[in-house]
Order: structure tokens, then C-alpha cells, then sequence
């Protein structure tokens, strides 16, 4: 495959990409947070839907042959500590590394400073790896999918997996519609998110 | 149906075209949808740039050579921009330089405060991620749906390290 040919296929495949996150509003800042403070649902909903999907997918193209999985090793003390520092930052950056660029195209200005710590991050990540990969965070077990600790073929754990999601999105959605959680103005910024939720001051009982 | 000119889709619908790009991803480029790598592609070139050196580490060696895995996913975290400016564009949506949110979550409306951090956010998402092997999408979207066990310990450290900053380091949006 030549290199020109992927660069075309990846520049129409984000093109897809960044639209999808424009348009459930899963990029913007006040959707990351307010997930992260457990009041806005929007992000698990889109998340949790593409990877019911990808299951699927994976599932049929895997189950028949026409492509090989690509799991990452689990690298448990790597996967903890990465996942809780890249945690962090997305709390605070308001986006992860894919949404980033999202932001970046609608004009958000704070989205550049997040690109530019982001390059920071992965190159100081570049100086420090080789000394890293020596200590706790290089153990691990190797390329581990559940099925195969199950004795399954993959397939059938993925459509599980995707009719486990598709309950929980459903009671969720049951328990919280998206349309009321863009609000009106169909923007993840609710300002009255908070004070909607949480009981007014006058109503809480004097002691 | 929804169209390319409305504001918003449920999370339903653009959660499932995301899931479709795995086709694409699996049987044209034969990997799973990721984003973190390309930020050590980008900035290992840049850092080149200043110090020659840094190609002498065979994990920066690895990331900016001209793959097309590589530069596959640099080219779909630049159409990710494009794509949401044009998604923007068709539906007339029109945004603030910065989220209105930030001045509630940081207690601050000072944009040199949310510029600083911002900075350090990215920071720690990318060397986190590096350090994880994957972020939102490569463990994620494409790790949990390939069932794999790393990329679930990983997904749960996300979450666990996102709540607890959200809740403890900013203040309610």
C-alpha cells in the first residue's frame, strides 16, 4: 500500500471522524467535563454506542475471516498509571487527543494550547522512554482478549459485549434523553445543568 | 434522517458512523482507529528539528518514519479538524474563542490561565497516553471493542483518573 494511498484514506476517514464529534457535540468542553462530573451522559452514549459497533463489525469481519485483530498487550502497572495521568488531562484539557483536533476546527483558541502540550507530552514521553521501559511499567501479559481466556471464539464474545452496551444505552437513555441533555441551543454548555439538579437553597430544610 | 446541515445528531447516530470507520481501518490500513500516536509522529519530526539526536531513540525512530500506518493517522487527526470545521460551517453554528465553561470550571475568566492550563492538560493526556500505549480511541473505542484486557484496564483508569480531577480540580460547570 503506498503511503499516498493512506494518507488519502486517513484525511476522508477523519473527515467522517471530526463530523461525528461535531455533531453529537461529544468534542465540546462542557460535554468532557460535566461527563467527568457524572451530569452530562452525551460522551459514555457516543462512546459506548462506537465500540457496540466496532464489536459488531470486528465480530463479522473477524468471524468470517477477512481480517486479524490488532489488541494491544495489557500492560497492567502501564495501563493504571498511563490511564490515570491521560485521565487527568482530559479533564482538564476538556478534550482527548482525538477531540483536541476537533476543537482546533471549530476555533476554540484554548484547543492550540492543548495540540501544543499534547506535542510536548509525546516528545519529553520519546526522551524518557527508553530509561522507562526498563522499570515496573514494561511487565505485562502479553496480547490478552477475554475470549480467549474463556475458550471462545471472539465473535461470540463481542455480540455479547454489544448487547450488554446496547441495554445499558438504553436504560440510559431511558433515564436521561439526549435531547434534554444538549438543552435547547443544542450545546453540551448548560449553565443551568447544576442549579436544575441540585435542590434550590430556600428548599433545603433549616436544622 | 438526520442531515449534514443539522446542529446536532444523537449520540446514537454519530457513535455508530464511528464505529463504522473500523471497517476502513481494519481492511484498508489493517489497524484499529488511534489517535495518540500521531502526536509522537508530529512532535518527534519537530523536536528533529531542534535536536538531530532524538532519531537515535528507536521508539521516536519508529513513530516518524514514513509508514503508511504512521502518517495514515496523522492524516486522519488533521481531516478530524477539517471535519468538524465543516460540520460547523454546514450547520451555522457559530462558537466563542473559549468555551464559556472554562471561566465557571476554573473560577477564573482569564484566558492566560486556561491557555496555561490547557498546556499542562495536553501534557499529561499525551505522555499519559504514551505511557498507556492508547488513549480514548486506540484503547477505547478499538481495544474494548476487541475485547482486550489491557485496553479495559486502561479504558477504567481513564474514567477513574477523569472523575477524580474533574471533581476535585475544577469546579462544577
Amino acid at each position: 500500500m503506498s503511503l499516498a494511498f493512506a494518507i488519502l484514506v486517513g484525511l476522508l476517514m477523519g473527515l467522517v471522524f471530526g463530523f461525528a464529534l461535531e455533531k453529537s457535540r461529544v468534542f465540546e468542553p462542557g460535554v468532557i467535563v460535566g461527563q467527568m462530573q457524572l451530569r452530562n451522559f452525551i460522551m459514555l452514549k457516543v462512546f459506548l454506542t462506537a465500540v457496540a459497533t466496532g464489536a459488531v463489525v470486528l465480530a463479522a469481519l473477524n468471524g468470517f475471516g477477512l481480517v486479524k485483530l490488532q489488541p494491544k498487550a495489557a500492560l497492567y502497572a502501564a495501563d493504571i498509571v498511563g490511564g490515570l495521568i491521560l485521565g487527568v488531562g482530559i479533564a482538564l484539557a476538556g478534550a482527548c487527543p482525538g477531540t483536541t483536533l476537533a476543537q482546533i476546527g471549530v476555533g476554540y483558541r484554548d484547543a492550540l494550547f492543548t495540540l501544543a502540550g499534547g506535542l510536548a507530552g509525546a516528545v519529553a514521553y520519546g526522551y524518557a522512554q527508553p530509561a522507562l521501559s526498563k522499570t515496573f511499567l514494561a511487565s505485562g501479559a502479553g496480547k490478552l482478549v477475554f475470549t480467549d481466556l474463556l475458550g471462545l471464539p471472539y465473535w461470540i464474545g463481542a455480540l455479547t459485549l454489544a448487547v450488554v452496551l446496547v441495554a445499558i444505552l438504553v436504560s440510559l437513555e431511558a433515564w436521561l434523553p439526549w435531547r434534554e441533555e444538549l438543552g435547547p441551543d443544542v450545546d453540551g454548555d448548560r449553565p443551568d445543568a447544576g442549579a436544575r439538579r441540585a435542590p434550590p437553597a430556600h428548599a433545603v430544610p433549616a436544622e | 434522517m438526520p442531515s449534514l446541515f443539522d446542529k446536532a445528531w444523537s449520540p446514537y447516530v454519530a457513535g455508530i458512523v464511528i464505529g463504522l470507520l473500523q471497517i476502513p481501518a481494519f481492511l484498508l490500513i489493517e489497524t484499529a482507529l488511534g489517535a495518540s500516536s500521531s502526536y509522537v509522529t508530529v512532535g518527534g519530526l519537530l523536536a528533529a528539528l531542534v535536536d538531530p539526536s532524538v532519531t537515535g531513540i528507536d521508539y521516536v525512530a519508529r513513530h516518524i518514519a514514513a509508514t503508511a500506518k504512521n502518517w495514515w493517522q496523522v492524516a486522519l487527526v488533521v481531516g478530524v479538524a477539517l471535519g468538524a470545521f465543516l460540520s460547523m460551517k454546514l450547520s451555522g453554528a457559530a462558537r466563542q474563542p473559549i468555551s464559556p465553561i472554562w471561566a465557571r470550571a476554573l473560577g477564573s475568566p482569564s484566558p492566560a490561565r486556561r491557555y496555561a492550563v490547557a498546556f499542562a492538560a495536553g501534557f499529561l493526556m499525551l505522555f499519559g497516553a504514551r505511557i498507556a500505549d492508547g488513549c480514548t480511541s486506540g484503547h477505547g473505542l478499538s481495544g474494548v471493542a476487541q475485547l482486550a484486557v489491557g485496553s479495559t484496564v486502561a479504558v477504567a483508569a481513564m474514567f477513574a483518573g477523569g472523575i477524580a480531577a474533574a471533581m476535585l480540580m475544577l469546579r462544577r460547570v
